[in-house]
């Protein structure tokens, strides 16, 4: 490996080390570090000029930090003669919005941290006497719903599970500015509408639909500002991301790995259920359940003005073009009122109905949930509840990027998922040391990163680490 | 209908400030939210229309955890104002983050400050107004209009009615700063003298060498921006031990970073005065603030009206 050059950002430094090990080169010498202003300062040990130059930057921990450092090692790498500078990002920041829940108006609204969940569609709101709470039961349920159990025992118990250190949540207020802590104030609580954030989220400018800034644009015009003149990445949210771009980027793919885990280390995989938790995430699920010949089912969300007479249709929700095998069952889970705050101010009359429904059947099954991202974990948590309902014997989640933000961890490890394979994209130690090595498993994917930053340098094509995509 | 009228947007960075800017303006602060998710991702949600109107939005470069943060929000909400069709977005940054990296001092050193004008331009900004800028040829950095405004008739001000001017005598605490206090110097019809310095590593001072004659006089040292506080600690010392009476520090950002706060509150300055560019929480006796925000605001106004902003070079609107 002639004339490359491989720095680490501070961000997953053990990837770095795994992914030139993979290339048979050592990480290039590079200080990182602030002055004690805060700037971020670098300082490039060795000579990049006429280089070939990977900068590997996980898009994690203090993202906004992790990222103007990518953009200064970039930049000066570029200042510094080098003859291309590629960004490595296993996962991408910005590529999406966190699926936390929002109010019709666009706001965000996140709960604080809890010490028990309920898994439901809507956290925080009344639930209607359906069937949402009701404990799966089953011949088998007491061997396999482990999970569930333990949940019941924190909660009678006087010792609380052991909480994730809160991330900067704010108090009681939303608004929390003491000095000691970020003058940045976390997203707001549901309940704050009334106070300084009613002004702007419920104000009288009835005509004016919140609009909630998206950054992935600016976040690739910054990376070619910066001087990156390609791009790796993993499992993008949108593949139309890349569209962003007008430089090449390379959105590789963790589906071979994803692949022969499930066949080597699932019993019985052949008799497993591939579900996909959100309609968005369809193709990703049956194009891995295609591959493995194993069948599929999806879970589907869906906000109606009024509430549902009778069970819906089965055209409606069966949606998303996939092929649903087995008898399509369609479950409404909980049909929750949301008559809360928000929707009164909005001017609305009409009361607005969440559904959760699955669709395909998933009844004394083993359940392979597949999602590309778990942020707050509230889609992931809530699905696997759902498919425990539906009768599910076990819940394993495979997710590429597990950024497990907030208490994300504590909801998950109270959770009905039994199993949850995820990938080093981002650092995992802290996963495994929360949910034990029994629960968590990780994928390593510096193989896939080294191979292609092996082909691109060596100018060979990457088609083939695609063609085994979703 | 966009009426083009002053919209301001402030980031997190200094609420105070981006409110006193608006009751000077007669105005109030659009209804923004910035927040942080739990990923740590920022989160801009702009609550009313700004199509067609004239945009400032002020955030500063602070805070020692958040620097960094900051600039992200400032990115992302001039990106928000530009995709919401504004007609023109100011980025308002008193002071402007990484202006002490400005060039190639080593092989291979990144010249923060360059990348940072351009990924604000990339952003989709306008124009930008800051304030005593560390270098002014940062301001060839950008291709678009830069203001680079003075505290200095601020500074002059604070000096002619709050200290004893009679038996002053204005002091740079390095050669660098020499043009600028030989420039307070001549308005105010004051001697002047300079403290050469031999700088090891940065944020560091070594040795330090008094050029000019202090001997019971009350010594004005004027600095850009005071971040750990070891030169300006270091020159009143040996201003001190040069005889000086008293020594009052007047700085335009005050960065206040790392150890400076017990530096200064173990050391002899006599009082330590900076501008409100950047939220400061010293605590200290000491301490004494210069309001910029009449300087800011009346820039706003002008370059909206399309007035010369030159006036306020030498003049501090009251």
């Amino acid at each position: 490996m002639n004339n490359i050059v491989v720095f680490g950002g501070s961000s997953h430094p053990s990837l770095v080390d795994k992914i030139c090990g993979n290339l048979g080169v050592k990480p290039s010498q590079v200080k990182l570090g602030k002055f004690s202003n805060g700037e971020t300062s670098i300082s490039i040990g060795e000579s990049v000029r006429e280089k070939d130059v990977y900068v590997i930057q996980s898009g994690c921990g203090h993202v906004n930090d992790n990222f103007i450092e990518l953009l200064i090692l970039l930049n000066a790498c570029k200042t510094a003669s080098a003859s291309r500078v590629t960004a490595v990002m296993p996962y991408f920041c910005y590529s999406r919005q966190p699926d936390i829940p929002y109010t019709a108006k666009g706001a965000p609204l996140i709960s604080k941290p809890k010490e028990s969940y309920t898994f439901e569609s809507v956290p925080g709101t009344p639930v209607s006497s359906m069937t949402s709470t009701q404990a799966p039961t089953g011949p088998s349920h007491d061997a396999l719903n482990a999970g569930n159990d333990t949940e019941n025992k924190k909660h009678d118990g006087p010792t609380n599970l052991h909480q994730p250190k809160p991330v900067r949540f704010a108090g009681d207020g939303a608004i929390h500015k003491s000095p000691s802590q970020s003058r940045i104030p976390m997203v707001p609580e549901r309940k704050e509408n009334s106070s300084e954030l009613g002004s702007l989220f419920n104000a009288n400018n009835a005509g004016y639909k919140l609009w909630v800034a998206q950054a992935g644009t600016l976040v690739a015009n910054l990376l070619t500002t910066a001087g990156a003149d390609h791009v790796i990445t993993m499992d993008l949210h949108d593949s139309q991301f890349q569209g962003f771009f007008d430089i090449p980027v390379d959105n590789l793919y963790c589906k071979p790995i994803a692949h022969s885990y499930i066949q080597y280390n699932i019993p019985e995989y052949k008799e497993a259920v591939l579900v996909s938790p959100d309609a968005g995430g369809a193709k990703r699920a049956a194009s891995l359940a295609d591959a493995l010949g194993i069948s599929f089912a999806l879970i589907h969300k869906e906000k109606r003005s009024q509430l549902p007479k009778g069970p819906p249709d089965a055209s409606l929700t069966s949606g998303g073009g996939a092929a649903i095998s087995g008898k399509p069952l369609i479950a409404s889970m909980s049909s929750l009122a949301l008559n809360s705050q928000e929707m009164k101010t909005s001017g609305s009359n009409s009361r607005y109905v969440q559904t959760t429904m699955l669709v395909g059947d998933v009844r004394n099954k083993t359940c392979i949930l597949v999602d590309d991202l778990v942020d707050t974990s509230y889609t992931i948590t809530r699905a696997a509840k759902l498919l425990k309902d539906q009768g599910a014997t076990k819940v394993y989640a495979l997710i590429t990027h597990g950024v497990f933000s907030g208490d994300a961890l504590n909801r998950v490890s109270l959770s009905a998922i039994d199993k949850i394979v995820v990938t080093n994209s981002v650092p995992q130690h802290k996963t495994v040391k929360f949910l034990g090595k029994d629960r968590v498993h990780v994928l390593d994917v510096s193989q896939i990163f080294g191979e292609s930053i092996r082909r691109i340098h060596n100018g060979e094509s990457i088609s083939m680490l695609f063609e085994l995509g979703w | 209908m966009g009426s083009n009228s002053i919209k301001l947007l402030s980031g997190n960075s200094h609420p105070d400030l981006a409110e006193k800017i608006a009751k000077i303006l007669g105005l109030s602060l659009s209804k923004i939210g910035v927040y942080q998710y739990s990923n740590k991702e920022t989160s801009v949600t702009i609550g009313e229309s700004i199509r067609d109107e004239d945009v400032y939005i002020i955030q500063t470069g602070s805070g020692q955890q958040e620097i960094n943060d900051f600039l992200m929000e400032l990115l992302i909400l001039i990106h928000a104002c530009k995709t919401a069709s504004a007609r023109r977005i100011t980025a308002v940054i008193p002071n402007f983050p990484y202006a002490r990296q400005d060039k190639k001092d080593k092989s291979r050193a990144p010249i923060t400050a360059k990348l940072i004008a351009n990924l604000l331009e990339t952003a989709g900004c306008d124009h930008v107004i800051t304030m005593d800028l560390h270098a002014s040829q940062i301001q060839g950095f950008f291709h678009i209009p830069v203001d680079n405004l003075y505290a200095e008739p601020s500074v002059l001000n604070y000096i002619r009615t709050k200290t004893d001017i009679q038996n002053a005598i204005l002091v740079s605490p390095d050669a660098g700063g020499a043009k600028r206090v030989a420039s307070i110097a001549d308005k105010l019809d004051l001697n002047f003298a300079l403290i050469h310095k031999e700088r090891q590593k940065a944020n560091e001072v070594s040795r330090m060498v008094l050029v000019g004659d202090v001997r019971g006089k009350s010594c004005l040292l004027v600095d850009d921006m005071a971040d750990t506080c070891g030169t300006l600690v270091k020159a009143c010392d040996t201003l001190f031990e040069n005889g000086a009476k008293e020594v009052i520090a007047v700085v335009t950002h005050g960065i206040f970073s790392g150890s400076a706060k017990e530096k200064l509150r173990n050391s002899r300055i006599s009082r330590m005065v900076c501008t409100n560019s950047l939220p400061v929480d010293l605590e200290l006796r000491i301490c004494d603030q210069i309001d910029i925000s009449p300087t800011l605001a009346e820039a706003i106004r002008r370059l909206h009206n399309g007035e010369s902003v030159s006036y306020l070079f030498t003049h501090a609107p009251a």
